[in-house]
Formats: C-alpha cells, structure tokens, sequence
C-alpha cells in the first residue's frame, strides 16, 4: 500500500506492507538515527514525533501514520545549527554512545514543547520510557534543563 | 517484519463503516486503537487492520459531573485533560503518571486498554472501583457496567465507543496505590478504593485489586468491612485483612502470591487512608 | 602532595565535547547496522530447545530448498575447529571449549544452525523448516549441580583444550596463599564470616549485536561489528575460519554500548562465512530476546569471606573462597575468578595472611562473560559486607575500620604479584591514592557522622546510611598493548590514529585531548580515525579498564615523539635568523611552537616546510605501550536508603562516589564513567536478574521483565572526583571505566542493614527478599 508522510518538514510517499512498522519503514527509507533497541516498546530508541507527539515507533503501523507529520532526530538541526536540545547534550556529556540519545532528544523534545518549564521529577517522567545503559541520566537531566531554559529565553525573545 | 500476515490496513471513518469491516472479515480482521497489542502479539490469523483512529471518538468531556471518554482519546490525552484533573481528587491523573511511559500513553488509547485487558491494567482497576460504564456498539448501542466487560469475552464484531464515569458525589473520594518493579514497569499489584459518605457513614465502597495477576477485581468481603463504618482505623484494617484473606493472588515470575498477599493487605490500607485523607480534606 | 606534581594543562582537564558528538546527536548513520549494501542477507540462528542434548540427526534440506534461502549453515558443513569467544590476548586464558556449530548443545540458546537467506521473513521461515533429532541429556542447573559426585559431564569432548577439569566439570581453579591463613584466624580476636551470592545479569546494551560483512573490490573480507576487541576478532575469525588474517579487514563503527558483551567474537564468524560462501554481504542483528538467551551474562558466584582482626581493628587473616558459573562455556572463567581476588584484596593490604581460592564450574545455563567490574563486583559485595560484620563485631565505625586497613600511596600488596589475569600478577607499588580523601570527601556528602546509626522512622519507612570502598586497575600489566599514529598536516592538524576502541566511554575524545594537550593545539585539530584493523595500530581493545591508561600512554608517546620532530623543525627554521636555540626549551601552545627566545612559527608553517620545501619528511610517529603495572583507581561509595518495612520496597534515596581516577582528562565523561555504572551497579542491588524455568530457559528474555533502571529509578548520583596524580599515567591519569559498578550492591547492602538490621547476603535485593528477611527476624 501507499503511505504519505511528511518528514522532517518534506512530503514524501513510501510503499509500505501494511504490516509494516512506523520504525521498519523510516529506516528503510534511510532515517537511520531511529534506532531499533527492543521493538516492543520498551526501550525508547525508535521515538519520533508522531503529530507533534513521541511514541514508539516499533509499535506503530504505517498505515496509522498515513497522512501525519513525523520528526526524527535528522530533522532537528536546522541549516547545520543544532536545536538547543542536542547543544545541551553535547555539552552537559549527556550523550555516551550516543545509541538511545536520538529517542531521548525526542521526548524530551514532547516534553519541552508541552510543558516549557519541567521540574526535575516532571523531566525524569518525560524520558521514563527511553532507557540509557550508559548514563545513569545524570547528564541527560541537566542537559534538558538547560535546554528547556534555552528554549524559554528563545521564545521570550 | 511487522506483521506479516496483514494484507489489508483500513481507515473507516464511521462507526458504521467500522463495524460493517469487522463483520464481513469476521476472525481475520482486527479492531485497534493505538494498535500497541496487535504489534507485539502479531496474532497470525489477522489479514485486515482496522484502525477506528480516524473514528469521532477521540474527546474527554463532562456532563452534569459526569465524564465521557471517547475511546480513541490517547491515555497522555486523557491525563492532561481538564476534565479529569479534579474528579475525586485527581485519582485518574495520579494513576495515569503510573501507566508506562509517556511514548506509550501517547499511543495507547483508553478504547484499547479496556479491550485489551492486559491483567495488570492500572487503567481498568481504578475504572472498576469508580463505578465505570462502558459503552459497546454493534450496530445497536448498549451501555454496561465495565465489570461486565470483563472476563473479556470476545467482542464479535462490536466496538467499544466510550468509558463513562458517574457524577462524583459530594463526600466521596478514591485513591490508587501501585506496586512494580521500577517506575517504568506494569503493576505486579495495584489497589483503587472508592468510598462514598452520608453523614460520616460509609454508604457505598469499592475495593478493586489488579495484577494478583489476574485483570483487576472487586473484593466484596473487603467492601463489607467498610459499609456502615466511620472508615475509622480499625474498619480499614479490617478491609485491609478481608482482603488480603479473599483475594485472588497467583504466583507469577514477577512475585510469589503469599508476597502478593501482603501487597494487596499494605495496598488496601493505604489507598483506604489516602481516601479517608481526601474527603477530610473537603475534596469532591 | 601527588597533585602538586600535577603540571598546567590547556585541553586535558577540559570538558570538551565528544569528538563524534555532532554526528550522535543528529542521528548519523554511524552504526554497524546504518550501513546498507546492496544484496544484503538476512542471517538469523537457530538456537536449541534444550538446555543439554546431542544432536543425532539434523537435516537442513527442506530450508534450504526454501526460496530465499542463500545458505544453511550446521554443524555438518563449518569448521570444526576448537576456540574460544572470548576476545582476549593471545594466547587466550579461556579454554578452547566452543565450535562455531557443534555435535552437542550445552544450554537453551546454543546455536544449531543458521540460516542466511533474502528476508529476514524468509530465513525465520528457513529455521522452522530444519529438522533436528536431538537426545536429550541430563542438564546441571547450579553450581552444586555441578560438582555432585556423578554429575553430568558438559564437556566430554576430547578436543579442548584448556580446561582446568573436564570431567568434573571445572573450567578454571585458582588457589594462591599469603602466609599462614589458619595461624592468623588462630591469632585474630574477632572473626566474621559471610556467603554471598549474586545473580545471573545481563548487559542489556541498548544496541544489540550487529555485524556486517562484505567482500571488497578486492575480494578481502570486510567485517563491520559492533564489538570491542576488533584485532581480537580478526584473529579470531581468521583462525577459525581458516582465511589469511591479512584478508580480513575489521571495522569497529559507533558501538551502541558494550560493558563486556562485546568483548565476545559471538557473530562475526558466521556472518563472515555466509559472506566468504556466498559473495554476498550478510548482516546479523541480534533480537533483544537473543541478547538475553544467547549472548553473554555476568557470572553469578556464590563467594565466602572469613576476616580476622586484632582487638583494635588490624586486620589479620582474610580467606575468599569463590564459586563461580561459568555456564555452558568457559570464556573469561578463569581471568574473571582470579579478578574477584586480585581487584579486591589489595585494598586491605595490612592483613599479612591471605587465602584466596576457587573454582569456575559448567551448568546448561547462559554463557557468563566479561561484565564491567569483572569479578570485582561480586567479590566486593562479600568482601564489604564482611568488612561491615567485622566492624559490627569490633564496635567501630565502619568507616574507621577501613580507613585503618586500607592501601596508601608507596605500600604495595603481595596479591598483585601472586594473583594476575589467569597467571602471576606483575609486583607494583601504589604510587597514587586518593583514597582516604574519597572516604572523607563522600562521607561528608552523604552525612555520614549524623546520619548513621539513626534509623529515623516515618510510618513504616526507615532510614539508613552504608558505605564501601574499592578499587579496580588500569589495563592488565605485561599483557595488554596499545599504539598510537600522530601524523602531521601542513595546516597544523594532526591525524590520531588508534586501535583502541570507543565503545561510547568517550575515549576517542580523551585520547584526542592528550594528543592536543601535547601539540598545543585544539581538539578540533585533532582528527581521530580509530578501530578499523587496516588502518590503525594494534591495541588489545576496550576491556580491563584499559584504554585511558595503556591507549593514553601510547598516545602520549607518539605525540611527545611528533612534538620532538616538529621542534627540530621549529629550531631550524628559528635558527635561520642567527643563534642556536635549547630544543628541550620549546614550548609548543595555541598552534605554535615558541622557542625560548619568545619567537615562534606556526605549526603550519612548520609542516609546510617539513613537507614541500627543506629537508622533507613526513612529521609523524607511532609508539607503542606495554604497562608495568596496573595503577588502581580507588572510590569510597555511600548510600542513604529509604526501607519500606510493610513492603520490603528499598528506595535509593541518594548515591555519593568519591572517585580517584588522577588526573580526570575530562571531568564530565570521567563522571559520566560513574554515574552509568553506578546505576547499573544499583540495578543489580535492586530489580536485575535472569530467571531461568526448570528446564534452563530462560523466564524473563525482555526489557520488559528484566528490569534495568529508567530516569525515574535512578536516584541523585552525586559524582566526587578525588584529585590525584599518576606519575605512571597519561598526563597523570588512570582508568575509570569499570570501578563504578562495585560500589551500589555492598553499600546499599550495608545501608538497608543500618536502617532495619538486616543482613542481605543475595542479590538482587528485591521487595519479596527483603520483606522475606525482616519477617524471618521477628519477632526482635
């Protein structure tokens, strides 16, 4: 069947088995910073925005994002400049090997655009789903919080 | 991989259209809201997805106190739904922040979790102890209670189209206690406790267990204890113990049933104090 | 004081960003599995049903029959050849006891066969469709199970080498002594003793397994894995497979983590066959169920401790007895029993009679491996939870305790020469210690003076405060080896290239941060190209807590070798304008050389020169390193814990790790370091392990039932680094990679004890154990 997404801002229309998953699909077509850690959900590393939303996209069908918009972590930076959310990540040493931090710059992107100013319990919420071997989240907790701060200043002008 | 078997995704976007698939497929075609199941089970025999997100079922209202769920509405939707946050002192809220993980409430719809009847389910325990009515559609609509729903019977070819909540009374109050492994983990026990007063006097009670690891279930013995009580100490120990005694617990690989039994007692007893807590607090 | 030696850096103490950070946050395909070649094929295992059986007749006929199916690989048509998995050192201290495909399967998960075909639907279907008779065996189940007179024999072969005693069952034993044990318990006048076991755990790296292989333009074979020993496994796969070593290439791309799991030659050999079979490139992934079935686990040990100390805490006697789980296969048996004591025990260096023995056993179980801590882990747990006993049975504070008994900077231990990687050890001298600070440092942190002994009670919750010290290594001395390649460019950038291997620590960027301290240069004018087997130099790889200080020390060398070159050139080209200038006094900052005179060129100009106009030569350098000695990293770990005592629920309330690592070569990816595996460490205290069915299989193959902690699990970890100087080191460094991961199960073991009294001797410390434990002490 014939899916039409919009990714990362482009139109674009993939031929899928409708058996397809969301994940299987993105990586097919080349969107390889959605990582596969588990495909059930449990881990975090395939999230992209679904409408503005992040989910698992193991779990998703293809067919159920027909006509939606995606974001993956590729769309993020913009012209070469990165989102204060990969800024913070890199400079905070958030990131380790680097394999579930696509997944968790996206929620914490969800996070972020829905709730601007996120305690610190609120934050650890926010990423609950996105598992990290290699962090202990330390890292990642400080680097949303300077994002989100960035990203206040951002819209307050 | 996905699913192989699956020839056929539709999208219908009415109730009727939605049924009349489900009908002429029959077993090879499979309802889903956020689909999260059909995914990780991957039953072979379904051919024909049939997705009821594009349904008008996708709301969180209020009538009169009482609440209507639409069922495709996403369990992030629901919880941040204004309609909910003071309903018995934001029990739903609080028990929604325990379900999973933010990537699968965005997904997972509140139609889907009461079909699915994942044993554990946070969301059908609390429903229980709230009194929750559900709404089924065959082509002719039909509301009853969600005990009813369950043990779940397949539901041929019938759509639930929304969860209902009765107006909360004056003088009641509800509270939902989990246990798991981590943060991020499904119920290896959940307790939700209702309680409605009439001049200090326990009118009506609902003790719900979920996870023993059968699909939530009310404790009527425990509910007795309370009825006709001040909900005192001594009445909620009392309920505590009747559950404990009467529940149904199971050993599983996540917990022995004795060790089960003593979550359902330390569960009962303190969702009945965070209740009790609530009404004295004068909330809803 | 060691940090007065401790010279002006530029770089090296910076938190500069990872070197491949940019490319990891906006999802570049830097991954093994990233990578798509045309005519891919999809390999998937076939893995046996049952925990022990020999397989009389397998026919594969019908899969291969299958449309799709590019090659069936079985027992019958691969090599036969012994080897181990483990990706060690030649020659390996791990028993020879495994074939890529065998005559017998040993656990639930071995592999049967293998099937590479079009689709990943098509080689499932293929398995389905291999017939197998197999004649079941009787299975070992525990260790016990496996040294009972009579037991089943897992390895009745008569063609492997290397293991300690085949017929019983035994991979590895290790007995070493240090004076009179038995005459110092005699003259000891308190004595503990304690048994403690600990749990099968699984890595659980986010990123699965994945090689990719492929044939050149030149028909050489290209192998793409995520792994951490990639010149362990070109020699491996060459051997095994017979094939020329220099017509294999091994590329080591961003790795999704490893922690040890992938310090395993596990799939390379089978993807490089269907590839050398077929001409076609092969992929295998891992599923996450195959993670937990068939990949590598920690060894769950059962280990007994018996301390003896005088009157006023001198410890005296100190006997460790190991039982280890090997599983089906004996890869790091050996080195990781013998780790158990020599990580371990030299911290209490004071006590002069010393017993430490064990055995390593076969069961039908999941194949143990290297795990981050490597056998310290479990070793600390019985060995801290003792300390803790014995300081109960003295009347002191355990803190003092330790304090009194531990290691300091220019003492040695008798265990570091007698107790090495499955051989002697190599004699060394502490040389720094920031151990004592750490202990001060954490225990202020925690509130250790006003919090112990407390147990401060709300509702049913009680509080409590426990602690721990240990220490791990850096690198594995006269065995492990490393070299660097500096190369100069005319713009005054360098190319690194290295052997080791980033498996996600960060060590391309602290090894780039050397380089440039030494260069005077930028880390942005450090290009680092690392782990492809063509390319670099030889390092052993990333296991033993090496990189930082064996890889670190050969990068050093070969750029202070560069640096020598570029100064020659400087001086030349200085000289020019009259008088002779003091080499020794160059000093080479902010991409400049300057000589002592004050005057200076650029770096670029002098390669420039070096390159195109006078005496030409290419400034570059390669150096190797081969460490003497093996300088531990100390830590002094504290808890406060939260006891629920109607649930048995332990909350972490807060975790403090006073670390010495040196000289930390970037602060934020040495703490990072920590916190990961202080988190891990806290999942095995609390929620990890494998469950296995009365038949071997394993009950809970998912991150959905075995439980590793998410951002809301894991408490504050307060990260302390103690400051310290290595005279040995890179730049004053040591390893930091593994020492983490002893600390959370023996301090929050000692802090549940300080809340309710409680000693827990078994891992993970589960709600049920706990309630178990506090219910079987009452009434009290």
């Amino acid at each position: 069947m014939k899916i039409s997404l919009t990714v990362n801002g482009a139109q674009r229309a993939f031929d899928v088995h409708p058996g397809d998953t969301l994940l299987e699909v993105l990586r097919r077509e080349g969107y390889k910073g959605v990582k596969k850690g588990c495909g059930a959900g449990d881990c975090g590393a395939c999230a992209v925005l679904l409408d503005g939303r992040a989910v698992n996209s193991c779990l998703v069908l293809a067919g159920k994002a027909d006509g939606s918009e995606v974001l993956t972590i590729e769309g993020l930076s913009k012209d070469g400049a990165l989102h204060p959310l990969q800024e913070a990540f890199l400079d905070e040493g958030a990131v380790q090997c680097g394999y579930c931090t696509p997944g968790m710059i996206i929620a914490s992107l969800d996070l972020l655009t829905h709730h601007p100013d996120p305690n610190e319990e609120e934050i650890r919420e926010g990423i609950a789903g996105n598992l990290c071997r290699c962090t202990g989240y330390t890292k990642e907790l400080r680097a949303i919080q300077a994002a989100a701060e960035k990203m206040r200043e951002a819209r307050h002008g | 991989m996905g699913l192989p078997s699956v020839k056929e995704f539709v999208r219908p976007g009415t109730l009727d259209e939605a049924l009349e698939l489900l009908r002429e497929r029959g077993e090879r075609a499979w309802p889903i809201g956020g689909g999260i199941d059909l995914v990780l089970f991957a039953p072979r025999e379904v051919e024909t997805v049939v997705d009821l997100g594009r349904l008008p079922l996708r709301y969180v209202r209020e009538n009169e106190g009482r609440i209507s769920i639409g069922a495709i509405a996403t369990l992030r939707e629901v919880l941040e739904s204004p309609v909910v946050r003071d309903y018995l002192g934001g029990v739903i809220p609080e028990m929604l922040h325990q379900v999973a993980s933010p990537l699968l409430r965005n997904l997972a719809t509140i139609g889907g979790t009461l079909v699915s009847a994942n044993p554990w389910s946070d969301v059908i325990t609390l429903f229980l102890a709230l009194g929750a009515d559900v709404v089924l559609s065959d082509g002719k609509t039909r509301t009853i209670p969600l005990e009813k729903l369950y043990p779940a019977r397949a539901l041929r070819a019938t759509i639930l189209t929304e969860v209902r909540l009765p107006s909360s009374a004056r003088e009641s109050a509800a509270a939902f206690w989990k246990f798991s492994r981590t943060a991020f983990d499904v119920a290896l026990l959940n307790c939700a406790t209702f309680v409605r007063m009439v001049g200090g006097r326990c009118v009506e009670a609902r003790v719900v267990a979920g996870g023993t690891p059968q699909l939530g279930a009310r404790l009527p013995r425990a509910e007795a204890c309370l009825v006709g009580s001040g909900l005192d100490d001594s009445s909620i120990e009392r309920a505590a113990e009747a559950a404990r005694e009467s529940a149904d617990v199971r050993e599983d690989r996540r917990a022995s049933a004795d060790y089960r039994r003593e979550l359902v007692l330390v569960g009962v007893k303190r969702s009945l104090h965070e209740a009790r807590g609530r009404l004295a607090g004068g909330e809803r | 004081m060691a940090e007065e030696r401790r010279p002006a850096f530029v770089v090296v103490g910076k938190n500069e960003r990872k070197v491949d950070g940019v490319a990891l946050v906006t999802g570049k395909p830097k991954f093994a599995g990233d990578l798509d070649l045309p005519g891919t094929l999809c390999v998937k295992i076939l893995h046996s049903p049952h925990a022990h059986a020999r397989i009389v007749e397998i026919d594969a006929s019908e899969a291969e029959g299958l449309p799709g199916v590019a090659c069936v690989l079985t027992h019958q048509n691969t090599p036969l050849t012994r080897y181990t998995t483990a990706g060690q050192g030649y020659p390996e201290p791990s028993p020879y006891d495994a074939r890529m495909f065998d005559t017998k399967v040993r656990f639930v998960g071995d592999r049967v066969a293998a099937v590479a075909a079009e689709t990943e639907e098509i080689a499932l279907e293929a398995l389905k469709k291999i017939r197998v008779r197999y004649e079941e065996l009787p299975a070992i189940l525990s260790v016990d199970g496996a040294l009972a007179a009579g037991a089943p024999i897992i390895h009745d072969e008569k063609d492997s080498p290397g293991i300690y005693d085949a017929a019983k069952n035994i991979a590895a034993d290790v007995d070493i002594d240090v004076g009179d044990v038995a005459q110092g318990f005699a003259e000891s006048d308190v004595i503990v003793e304690t048994v403690c076991e600990t749990q099968y755990a699984q890595h659980a790296p986010i990123e699965p397994h994945v090689v990719l292989t492929n044939l050149d333009e030149d028909g050489r074979l290209v192998i793409r894995s995520s792994t951490q020993v990639p010149f362990h496994v070109r020699r491996i796969v060459a051997r095994v497979l017979d094939v020329p070593l220099h017509r294999i290439r091994v590329i080591k791309p961003r790795i999704g983590g490893g922690f040890g799991v992938k310090q395993e030659v596990l799939l390379e050999d089978l993807a490089a066959l269907v590839t050398l079979r077929t001409g076609r490139p092969a992929l295998v992934v891992l599923s996450r169920q195959e993670e937990f079935i068939a990949s590598r686990t920690r060894h769950p040990m059962r280990i007994r401790v018996k301390l003896g100390a005088r009157s006023d805490g001198a410890l005296h006697a100190l006997e460790m007895e190991v039982l280890s789980n090997t599983g089906a296969y004996g890869t790091h048996a050996l080195t990781v029993l013998s780790n158990v004591g020599s990580k371990t025990l030299p911290i209490y260096n004071k006590a002069k009679n010393v017993h430490f023995f064990g055995k390593a056993v076969y069961t039908n179980l999941p194949v143990a491996g290297a795990y981050r801590g490597y056998g310290a882990t479990q070793g600390y747990f019985a060995l801290e939870t003792a300390m803790d006993e014995l300081a109960d049975g003295l009347g002191m504070d355990p803190l003092k305790l330790r304090r009194r008994n531990a290691i300091r900077v220019g003492e040695s231990s008798p265990i570091f020469e007698k107790l090495g990687e499955g051989r002697e050890g190599v004699a060394q001298t502490v040389k720094s210690c920031g151990l004592e600070r750490a202990i001060e440092l954490g225990a202020a942190r925690i509130g250790w003076e006003e919090k112990r002994g407390k147990r401060p009670r709300q509702g049913s919750r009680v509080r409590g405060v426990g602690m721990s010290i240990h220490m791990q290594g850096s690198g594995i001395p006269q065995i492990d080896m490393a070299a660097a390649t500096v190369k100069m460019n005319e713009d005054g950038s360098f190319n690194l290239l290295i052997g080791a291997t980033d498996l996600g620590t960060g060590s391309d960027t602290i090894l780039a941060q050397i380089a440039a301290e030494i260069l005077g240069v930028p880390v942005s004018k450090v290009i680092v190209t690392s782990s492809d087997t063509d390319v670099t130099p030889f390092d052993t790889g990333a296991y033993a807590s090496s990189t930082t200080y064996v890889s670190g020390k050969a990068v050093e060398r070969a750029a202070l070798a560069v640096r020598e070159q570029i100064v020659q050139v400087a001086a030349a080209m200085l000289a020019d304008d009259g008088g002779n200038l003091d080499e020794a006094r160059f000093v080479l900052k902010n991409e400049r050389a300057v000589a002592p005179n004050g005057r200076g060129v650029t770096l670029a100009e002098i390669c420039q020169r070096a390159m195109y106009q006078t005496g030409q030569f290419q400034i570059a350098a390669t150096a190797s390193f081969v460490p003497d000695e093996s300088p531990p990293p100390f830590m002094a770990s504290f808890a406060e814990v939260e006891v629920d005592t109607e649930t048995g629920r332990v909350q972490v309330l807060e975790y403090v790790a006073a670390v010495d690592c040196g000289v930390a070569i970037n602060p934020k990816m040495a703490e990072g370091q920590v916190e990961g595996s202080v988190a891990n460490g806290i999942g095995f205290a609390l929620t990890e392990e494998m469950l296995f069915s009365s038949k071997g299989r394993v009950r809970n193959p998912t991150l959905f039932d075995y439980k590793i902690l998410g951002a809301r699990d894991v408490p504050p970890i307060e990260v302390i680094l103690v400051p310290s100087f290595e005279p040995t080191g890179p730049v004053g460094a040591k390893s930091v990679g593994e020492i983490g991961i002893n600390g959370p199960i023996p301090t929050i073991a000692n802090a549940i004890h300080d809340a309710v009294g409680i000693r827990l001797t078994k891992t993970p410390f589960t709600p049920e154990r706990v309630l178990d434990a506090l219910r079987a002490r009452r009434p009290g």
